[in-house]
C-alpha cells in the first residue's frame, strides 16, 4: 500500500508517494537525501542516533513511519546552521571535542536542541536528557561539557536571539 | 631531536574532522548510493549447531524484485577462508577450521550466514529473506568452554578429535622452584564474561565490479590494505584488479572492523556474478550476533609470594572460549594469545608457567575489541595482588610498589619490551588524588555509620603500536608506520597514510605534527587515507599505533623534505650553495627564513610553486621532488605507556548496588600531541571498561541461542549511568624511540577498569570477607557474595 505524503524538512517541502511501511528515517535519508541523520540500531529505538525534531519535539525517526509525519515539520542536523552560521550547539560540540567518529553526533545534537528549550540546567538533568543517545567513543564527558558550553552561549544571548535559534 | 619548531604539538586545537560531521556532511558507507546498486541481505542460522539438510530458495527467487539468491552450494568448491595468510602464525599447536563464505553442510553458531539474497530495493529484502526455507537437523551444541574440553563433548570439527583450536605452554624461569620457596600460595579462578563493543555504525560494504578496472570494495574496515591483499589472494584476482576503500568517515570500530569477514566476500562474489554494484548494510541484530564478542576467558591463577608481598612466581591455566573460530586474521585465538603474553603486564615477575587453551564452541567467534585479549587477564592479575595482599596484611599500594616494574627500559619475563614510563610515580599521583593518606580513617568513620566505602587500584602497561616482531606472527602483517608527505603546487601539505582513522582524529593530530615540522599551520595540512590505490601500504588503525608509529612516519617524511626545500629556497634567494643546509634555515609562519639574514626569506608556497611549475628556473638535474614516503620501524622491540587507575566506591550491602564516587586515571602517552583528543580517548576507554564490567554481556542459553540481540538486552551505559567525577592526570614519559616522544593512547584503556573497580568493591566490603572473581559486577552478584558469607 502506498500513500502520498508531504513532509517539510528544514523548511523545504518533500512530496512523495511512499510505501506505508517506509520509516521516517528512510524518508529523510532516501527520499529527501539528507544523510546526516543516521541509523544505528535495528529499529529498536535504543541507540538514538536517528533523533530529529518533529513539530518541536525530539523523536527517534526509526520509530515513526513516514505516513505518520505527513504534514509535519522536521528539523535535522542539516538544518541547524542557519544562514551559514553554526548553531551554538554545533559550536559547543566542536569546541569541547564532543564527538569522535561522529556517527551518533546528529542524534546527540538534536536531542540537545530539544533539551535546551527547557529551563533544566543541572548536571543530573543534562545526563538524563542525553541518556537516549548512545556514544561508545566519548564516555559522554565531553558531551556533557558541550551541553554546558551550549547553555552558556545561549544564556549570554537576548531572548530574541535565542528564539531565532529554535525555529521548531 | 631535530630543532623543528614544536608550535602546534601539545595544543588542544579544535578538530579538522568536525566541521563536516557537526553539519551532517559526513560521508559514511551507509550513505553511499551508486547507479544500478542492488541490496544484499543475509539469512542466518537459527541453530547453534546443525546440519543443513536442504535449502529451498524457490519461493524467494519467484518474488518480484529478487535478483539473486546464493547459498553454500554456490561456494562448495571454493577454498577455505582461513589460509596461511589469514590465520595467526603463532608458535603453539594450531588447528584450522575449514569454512567458506557460506556453509554447505553445517552451521556452528546462531547468526552464522547461511544464504544471501539480492534485491532491487532494501524493503523487498526483508520480504525475500522470509521466503528462504532452510531445513536443519540440529545436533548437540557445546557452549561452555570447560564442557567443550571434557571427553565426550560434542565436537565442532570431528576431524580434530577435540575442541582445542590453539594450545601453548608459555614459561619463563623456574615456577616450581618459586612455589617451593613461597611463604604463601594463593589460588583463584577468575572468569570474565563475553562482552566487548558495538560500533554505532554497523559493518557495511559496497562491491562494484567491471571487467576493465576489476573489483572495488568500499568497506567499513580498520585495515583496507590487509583486506585488499587477502581478498585478491582469496578470489585469485590480480592485485591491480582489487581495490579496497574505507570511506572518509566511519562510525568507529574499536577493533571489531579489523578482521577479514565472510559477508564482504559474498558481496564481492555477487557483484562479480551480477555485474552490478551490491551493497550490504548489517543490522544491529546481526552485529550483536556476530561481532564485538571478546574477553570470554577463565583463568586458574596460582601465585607464590614472599611474605613482604613480592610475587616469586605465577601459574595460570587459561581457558578461552573462542566460539567457532571462523574469522579471518584472528581465528578467535589471536586475542587470548596476546592476553596471555601480557598476563603479568606491568609487574616484574620472573617465574611463570602459563597453559593457554583456546577452545572452540558453538558461540560466535571472538573478534578483537580494544584492550585486545587482555581485559580478562588484567582483571586476574590485578585481583590476585589484592587477594594475596589481604592475606599477607600488605596494603594495595605496597603490593603494587613491591611488584611493579621499577626501571625502564624493561623486558618482561614473557618477552615484552617496555621502553619507557613511570609506574611508581603514576601510582603516587593516583594515591594522592584519592587522598589515600586519610582514606582509612574516612572508611572507618563511614563504617561506624553503616556505610561501606572502598578504594581500588589497577596498574599496567598499554601497547603503543605493535612492533613487526610481534605482529607478523600474530596477524601476518607488519607493525611499521608509513606516511607520504608531499608539498603541493600551492604550498599546502598533503599527508597520505595507509591507516584508516575513524574517530582517532588523525586529520588533526597529523596536521599538528607535520605543520610543526614545516612551519605552517594545521590548516595548511590535509590528510588523506582509506584508498588502497592512492595510499602507501600500512597495517591499519589499531593497537594505538597512530600516535606512535604512523605519526612518526609522517614527521620523519616531513623532516626528509626540509633539506630539499632549503636547497630550493637557497637557489631562489640566490644564496651560495653551501648555505643550503637545513640547519641554516628556520621554517616559520609559512616562510623559509635564512638564519644568517632573516630578511632573506621565501614563502613555502612560492618555493613549491616555482619548483613544481617553473623547473626551468633551477639548474638541470636539480632534485625538485617535494614528496617523501617514510617507513618508520622503531629502533626498539616495543613501545608502551604506563598507567594507573583508581576507583572509590560506596557499596550498599542490602542490595549489592554500588556507586562510583570518584574515578582517577593517571596516564602516559609520551608527549600528548593534542591533550583534548588524548583525554577523549581515555574517557572513551574508561566508559568501555565500565560498561563492559558492569552492564554489557552477550548472553547465550544452554542451546546456544543468543539472548542479547538488541541494544535493549546488550545494555551499554548511557550518560546517566556514568560517574560524574572522573579525573584524568597526565604522567607522560616520552618514548626515546619516536621523533616526538609520542606514544599511543586509547586501545588498552578499558583493560585497566575491571580490576580497579572490583578491588574497590571488595575493599569496601572487607568486613564481609568476600572474594570477587567474576565479571560482570552486577548488584545481584555482589549481593549473592555477601549473603553466601552470611
Amino acid at each position: 500500500m502506498k500513500t502520498a505524503v508531504r513532509i517539510t524538512i528544514n523548511g523545504e517541502p518533500y512530496e512523495a508517494t511512499v510505501e506505508n511501511r517506509l520509516l521516517l528515517v528512510d524518508f529523510i535519508r532516501e527520499v529527501a537525501q539528507l544523510t546526516g541523520t543516521h541509523v544505528g540500531c535495528s529499529v529498536e529505538g535504543r541507540c538514538g542516533v536517528c533523533t530529529v525534531i518533529l513539530d518541536g519535539k525530539a523523536v527517534k525517526s526509526c520509530l515513526l513511519l513516514a505516513v505518520q509525519a505527513d504534514g509535519c515539520n522536521v528539523l535535522t542536523i542539516e538544518g541547524l546552521a542557519a544562514n551559514g552560521r553554526l548553531h551554538p550547539i554545533q559550536e559547543a560540540f566542536w569546541e569541547k571535542h564532543g564527538l569522535q567518529c561522529g556517527f551518533c553526533t546528529p542524534g546527540q545534537m538534536m536531542t540537545l536542541y530539544d533539551f535546551l528549550k527547557s529551563p533544566k540546567r543541572s548536571d543530573e538533568e543534562i545526563r538524563e536528557a542525553m541518556a537516549g543517545v548512545l556514544c561508545p567513543c566519548t564516555g559522554y564527558v565531553h558531551i556533557v561539557e558541550a551541553v554546558k558550553a551550549a547553555i552558556a552561549k545561549l544564556d549570554a544571548m537576548t531572548p530574541a536571539e535565542r528564539q531565532a535559534l529554535f525555529p521548531l | 631531536m631535530a630543532t623543528a619548531s614544536s608550535t602546534w604539538v601539545g595544543k588542544s586545537i579544535k578538530r579538522k574532522e568536525d566541521l563536516r560531521l557537526i553539519r551532517g556532511e559526513g560521508q559514511y558507507l551507509s550513505d553511499m548510493v551508486v547507479p544500478r546498486m542492488l541490496y544484499m541481505g543475509v539469512v542466518r542460522s537459527v541453530h547453534a549447531h546443525a546440519r543443513i539438510k536442504s535449502i529451498d530458495t524457490s519461493r524467494a527467487r519467484a518474488m518480484p524484485g529478487v535478483v539473486a539468491v546464493v547459498t553454500g552450494e554456490d561456494f562448495k568448491n571454493w577454498k577455505t577462508i582461513l589460509t596461511d595468510a589469514s590465520i595467526p602464525n603463532l608458535p603453539g599447536e594450531t588447528k584450522r577450521p575449514l569454512y567458506r563464505p557460506l556453509p554447505a553442510e553445517k552451521v556452528y553458531h546462531v547468526g552464522e550466514p547461511v544464504a544471501a539474497v539480492v534485491t532491487r530495493n532494501k524493503y523487498q529484502l526483508e520480504d525475500a529473506m522470509e521466503l528462504i526455507d532452510i531445513d536443519y537437523e540440529p545436533i548437540p551444541a557445546v557452549i561452555d568452554a570447560e564442557e567443550a574440553l571434557k571427553p565426550g563433548a560434542p565436537l565442532l570439527y570431528p576431524e580434530w578429535g577435540d575442541n582445542l583450536i590453539y594450545h601453548q605452554r608459555i614459561t619463563s624461569g623456574d615456577a616450581d622452584k618459586a612455589f617451593a620457596e613461597a611463604d604463601l600460595i594463593v589460588k583463584e579462578r577468575f572468569q570474565c564474561h563475553r562482552c566487548g563493543a558495538q560500533p554505532m555504525e554497523t559493518r557495511s560494504c559496497l562491491a562494484i565490479y567491471d571487467a576493465a578496472q576489476g573489483l572495488t570494495l568500499w568497506l567499513t574496515t580498520q585495515r583496507p590494505h590487509n583486506i585488499r591483499d587477502l581478498l585478491a589472494d582469496y578470489l585469485e584476482m590480480p592485485h591491480d584488479k582489487v581495490r579496497v576503500i574505507q570511506p572518509r568517515d566511519m562510525g568507529s570500530g574499536y577493533g571489531t572492523k579489523a578482521p577479514f569477514y565472510r559477508e564482504d566476500i559474498v558481496a564481492c562474489a555477487l557483484a562479480i556474478k551480477l555485474r552490478q554494484p551490491v551493497k550490504w548494510v548489517e543490522n544491529r541484530m546481526e552485529s550483536l550476533m556476530n561481532i564485538g564478542q571478546e574477553r570470554d576467558q577463565i583463568h586458574y591463577v596460582e601465585a607464590a609470594l614472599r611474605k613482604d608481598g613480592k610475587i616469586l612466581g605465577i601459574r595460570d591455566k587459561i581457558i578461552a572460549n573462542d566460539g567457532d573460530g571462523q574469522v579471518g586474521i584472528y581465528a578467535g585465538f589471536a586475542m587470548p594469545h596476546l592476553g596471555a603474553m601480557y598476563f603479568i603486564n606491568g609487574y616484574d615477575i620472573d617465574n611463570i608457567d602459563i597453559d593457554l587453551n583456546c577452545v572452540v564452541t558453538n558461540k560466535a567467534v571472538l573478534t578483537p575489541v580494544r584492550a585486545f585479549g587482555s581485559y580478562a587477564s588484567r582483571f586476574a592479575i590485578d585481583r590476585i595482588l589484592d587477594i594475596a595482599g589481604r592475606k599477607l596484611g600488605v596494603d594495595q599500594l605496597e603490593m603494587r610498589r613491591r611488584n611493579a616494574i621499577h626501571e625502564f627500559p624493561h623486558q618482561t619475563a614473557l618477552g615484552i619490551y617496555v621502553d619507557s614510563g613511570d609506574l611508581l610515580g603514576a601510582l603516587d599521583k593516583a594515591a594522592a588524588a584519592m587522598n589515600c593518606g586519610s582514606f582509612r580513617q574516612e572508611q572507618a568513620r563511614a563504617r561506624d555509620q553503616g556505610r561501606y566505602l572502598g578504594v581500588g587500584f589497577s596498574m599496567g602497561i598499554e601497547i603503543s603500536g605493535v612492533p613487526s616482531a610481534v605482529l607478523v606472527e600474530l596477524e601476518n602483517t607488519p607493525g611499521y608506520g608509513v606516511a607520504t608527505v608531499r608539498i603541493d603546487a600551492q604550498g599546502k601539505v598533503q599527508v597520505a597514510e595507509g591507516d584508516s582513522p575513524h574517530g582517532q582524529s588523525h586529520e588533526t593530530t597529523f596536521a599538528q605534527a607535520v605543520a610543526s615540522e614545516l612551519g605552517v599551520t594545521p590548516d595548511d595540512v590535509y590528510v588523506t587515507y582509506g584508498d588502497t590505490f592512492s595510499t602507501p601500504f600500512s597495517t591499519g588503525t589499531l593497537g594505538s599505533r597512530g600516535a606512535s608509529y604512523t605519526i612518526s612516519a609522517a614527521v620523519l617524511a616531513a623532516r626528509a623534505l626540509r633539506p630539499k626545500i632549503c636547497r630550493i629556497a637557497a637557489h631562489l634567494l640566490k644564496l651560495p650553495p653551501e648555505a643550503a643546509a637545513d640547519s641554516n634555515f628556520s621554517f616559520e609562519d609559512g616562510q623559509i627564513i635564512w638564519n644568517q639574514d632573516r630578511s632573506k626569506r621565501i614563502s613555502l608556497r612560492e618555493a613549491a610553486h616555482t619548483a613544481m611549475l617553473a623547473p626551468t628556473k633551477f639548474p638541470p638535474g636539480s632534485d625538485l621532488n617535494l614528496e617523501h614516503t617514510y617507513h618508520f620501524e622503531a629502533d626498539a622491540p616495543g613501545m608502551h605507556s604506563c598507567n594507573v587507575h583508581a576507583v572509590k566506591v560506596e557499596v550498599f550491602p542490602d542490595t549489592g548496588a554500588f556507586k562510583i564516587l570518584k574515578y582517577v586515571a593517571v596516564n602516559d602517552c609520551g608527549v600528548p600531541i593534542n591533550p583534548m583528543i588524548v583525554d577523549g580517548q581515555i574517557h572513551g576507554g574508561i566508559w568501555m571498561g565500565l560498561s563492559n564490567a558492569t552492564s554489557e554481556e552477550y548472553v547465550y542459553d544452554e542451546q546456544g541461542q543468543q539472548l542479547s540481540t538488541t541494544l535493549l538486552d546488550y545494555q551499554m551505559l548511557s550518560s546517566a549511568d556514568m560517574p560524574s567525577d572522573i579525573e584524568l592526570i597526565d604522567h607522560s614519559v616520552p618514548s626515546p624511540h619516536t621523533p616526538l616522544g609520542s606514544k599511543g593512547k586509547g586501545e588498552g584503556v578499558p583493560g585497566m577498569v575491571p580490576a580497579a573497580l572490583a578491588n574497590a568493591i571488595e575493599d569496601a566490603l572487607s568486613p564481609f570477607g568476600i572474594t570477587i572473581n567474576k565479571l560482570p559486577l552486577k548488584p545481584e552478584y555482589i549481593w549473592r557474595l555477601i549473603h553466601a558469607e552470611r
